[in-house]
C-alpha cells in the first residue's frame, strides 16, 4: 500500500478509536492497540513502513518523557521506604522469572529473554492512576503508596531497558554527557525560555522539548543504546515546572495524543499476529503466569506487611502493565532482538495484564473508599444557606 | 412521623435531559413538603486501562469542569425556588455511590432520571434500575 494511503487508513482508525474511547470509557491507547491488531490482521497492512516506524519510535520517547513529567513529586515522599521495597520487588520478581522461562524452557536467545523479562516486569502507572482517581483513592494513604511503588517499578524498567541492551562504543560517553547536561540544564533553561518564547501558537517550548528528545534519540542510536532512561528522568526533573505551568503540559499532551501516540499504539497492534497468538496459547499462558505469579507471590507478603487491609488490591494493581511493556517489546522488535511471534505473545500478555488484574481488583478487592477518604479527603461540598438539619461533621467529605 | 415524611431528598444528576427532569421533580417535592435537597453528581468512569496519566488527567479535568457547571446550575434553580440545597460531587460508580451516599447521609427519598447519557446505561441497564434495586429508601424514577 502507498504510504499516503496507509496514513489515511490509519488516521481513520485513530478517529474510530477516539470515538469508541469516549463512548465506552476505555482508554484510547488500548483501543488503538486493539484496532491495530484487527486492521493489521484483516488487511495485512505494512507495520514497518519507515515513516510509521519513525513516528512510533519518537512517540515512545515522548510517552516516556510524559510519564516522567506526569509524576507528582510530593506524592512520592510519603512512605517512600515501603514503596521502594514493593516497587523493586515488583520489578525484579517477574523480570527474573520471565527471563528464565524464556531462556530455558522456551529456548529464546538471551537478549530476547531479557526483552521478555523487561516487558513483563512493568507496572502501569497510568492504569493504576485511573483506578485510584476514579474511586477517589489517589488522595489516600493506600493510593499514594501504590502510585509510589508503581513509579519505582517504572524507573527500574527504564533503567533495565537502557542499561541491559547498550553495547557501549565511542559514542557512549557523548550520549552520557549530553543526557546529564539535558537533565541538569533543561529545568534551568526552561523557565527563561518558556517565559521569553512560550504562550504562542507556534509553540517554541514544545519544539525545545522535542529537539532535546531527538538529540537523545540520535545519540542513543549512535551509542547502540536506548534513550528511554534519560527521557524518563528528563520528564521527572521537568515535572515540577509542568505542575506550575499546566497549560504547557496540556498543549504537549494535545500534540502527543493527537498525532504521535496513536501511531505508536497502532504500530504495536499492527505487528501482533493473531495467528501466532492462537497457535501458541500454551506459551501465552506460561508468559502470563511468569508475570502474574511472581508479582503475586513476592509483592503480596510485602503488601501484607505495609498495607495488611488492602494487600490483595495493592498486589493486583502492581501486576498491571501497558505502555512500558509495549515500549519494551517494540524496542526488541525494532532492534531485531525478538521476532513477530515473540512480539505478539509479549504484547498480548501486556494487554491482558492491563485488563485482568485491574478488573479483579476493582470487582472483588476494592477498598472501602468511604473509610479511606474520610481519613484524607477535603470537604468538597458547599451549602447555599444554613440548613435546618445539618449533616453531622463526621459524615462530611 | 410517617415513614414517608420526606425531610431530606437526594437528587442524583448527570447533566442529561432525564436528570434535569429528576431535579425539577425533586425541587417540586422539596417545595411542597419543605424538605432539604442534596444534589449529587457522580463523576463516573475515567478511561479504563489508560496508556498515560495525561489521558486520565485530561478526562478528569473535563469532567470536573462539566459537573461544576451542572451543580452550579442546579444550585441556582434551587435557590430561585427557595429550597435549601447542598451540592456534592463524588467520584465512583454511579449506582453504588448514590445508594451509599443516601444511606450514609440519612436521605429519605432518592430522585433519579430514567436514563442518563452514558452508553453503558443502554448496555448494562440504567443507573436508575440499579439504584432502585439497592437503595435503602424509596426511589423515584422520573420519566
Amino acid at each position: 500500500m502507498d504510504p499516503v494511503q496507509l496514513a489515511a487508513v490509519l488516521a481513520a482508525v485513530v478517529v474510530v478509536a477516539s470515538m469508541l474511547s469516549v463512548e465506552l470509557g476505555i482508554s484510547v491507547a488500548l483501543l488503538e492497540l486493539g484496532l491495530g491488531v484487527v486492521v493489521g490482521n484483516v488487511f495485512s497492512l505494512d507495520a514497518n513502513t519507515p515513516w510509521l516506524t519513525f513516528i512510533a519510535s519518537f512517540a515512545s520517547i515522548v510517552l516516556t518523557f510524559l510519564a516522567g513529567a506526569e509524576v507528582d513529586p510530593d506524592d512520592f515522599r510519603e512512605r517512600f521506604g515501603a514503596s521502594v521495597t514493593i516497587g523493586l520487588v515488583s520489578f525484579i520478581g517477574p523480570f527474573v522469572v520471565a527471563c528464565l522461562l524464556a531462556w530455558g524452557p522456551l529456548g529464546w536467545t538471551l537478549k530476547a529473554s531479557l526483552i521478555a523479562g523487561t516487558a513483563l516486569s512493568t507496572t502501569s502507572l497510568a492504569v493504576v492512576y485511573a483506578v485510584l482517581v476514579e474511586t477517589g483513592l489517589n488522595a489516600t494513604r493506600i493510593g499514594k503508596l501504590i502510585m509510589s511503588a508503581c513509579f519505582v517499578t517504572d524507573m527500574a524498567t527504564a533503567l533495565a531497558l537502557s542499561a541491559i541492551f547498550i553495547t557501549p562504543n565511542a559514542w557512549f560517553p557523548l550520549f552520557l554527557a549530553v543526557s546529564i547536561a539535558a537533565i541538569v540544564g533543561l529545568p534551568k533553561i526552561a523557565p527563561w525560555f518558556f517565559r521569553r518564547y512560550g504562550d504562542r501558537v507556534i509553540e517554541p517550548e514544545i519544539k525545545l522539548v522535542f529537539v532535546v528528545l531527538f538529540v537523545l534519540m540520535v545519540l542513543a542510536d549512535q551509542a547502540n543504546g536506548h534513550a528511554v532512561l534519560p527521557a524518563f528522568v528528563l520528564g521527572l526533573v521537568m515535572a515540577r515546572h509542568y505542575q506550575q505551568h499546566r497549560q504547557e503540559q496540556e498543549r504537549l499532551r494535545v500534540v502527543a495524543f493527537a498525532f504521535l501516540t496513536p501511531f505508536f499504539f497502532l504500530r504495536g497492534g499492527l505487528n501482533v499476529s493473531l495467528g501466532a497468538v492462537f497457535a501458541n496459547l500454551g506459551l501465552l499462558a506460561a508468559l502470563f503466569a511468569a508475570k502474574l505469579v511472581p508479582k503475586i507471590g513476592l509483592v503480596m507478603p510485602l503488601a501484607r506487611r505495609h498495607v495488611p487491609e488492602h494487600a490483595t488490591f495493592t498486589t493486583l494493581l502492581m501486576s498491571t502493565g501497558l505502555t512500558f511493556g509495549t515500549i519494551s517489546a517494540l524496542y526488541g522488535l525494532n532492534a531485531g532482538i525478538i521476532d513477530r511471534t515473540q512480539f505478539s505473545l509479549l504484547v498480548t500478555v501486556v494487554v491482558l495484564s492491563a485488563i485482568v488484574p485491574t478488573a479483579i481488583a476493582q470487582r472483588w478487592f476494592s477498598p472501602d473508599v468511604e473509610a479511606e477518604r474520610d481519613a484524607a479527603a477535603t470537604p468538597q461540598h458547599q451549602t447555599s444557606r444554613p440548613r435546618s438539619r445539618a449533616i453531622p461533621a463526621t459524615e462530611e467529605r | 412521623m410517617s415513614p414517608y415524611d420526606f425531610g431530606r431528598v437526594l437528587a442524583a444528576i448527570d447533566g442529561s435531559e432525564g436528570a434535569q427532569k429528576a431535579l425539577d421533580c425533586a425541587l417540586s417535592i422539596c417545595e411542597a413538603v419543605r424538605a432539604e435537597l442534596t444534589v449529587l453528581a457522580v463523576e463516573g468512569k475515567l478511561p479504563a486501562y489508560a496508556g498515560s496519566i495525561g489521558e486520565v488527567d485530561e478526562v478528569k479535568r473535563e469532567k470536573d469542569t462539566f459537573f461544576a457547571r451542572v451543580l452550579d446550575d442546579a444550585r441556582s434553580q434551587a435557590e430561585a425556588r427557595g429550597v435549601d440545597v447542598h451540592t456534592d460531587l463524588v467520584p465512583g460508580h454511579a449506582a453504588e455511590v448514590i445508594t451509599h451516599y443516601a444511606k450514609a447521609h440519612g436521605h429519605d427519598l432518592i430522585v433519579v432520571g430514567h436514563r442518563g447519557h452514558f452508553l453503558g446505561d443502554y448496555l448494562l441497564g440504567s443507573t436508575a434500575d440499579r439504584v432502585a434495586h439497592h437503595a435503602h429508601c424509596p426511589v423515584m424514577v422520573v420519566r
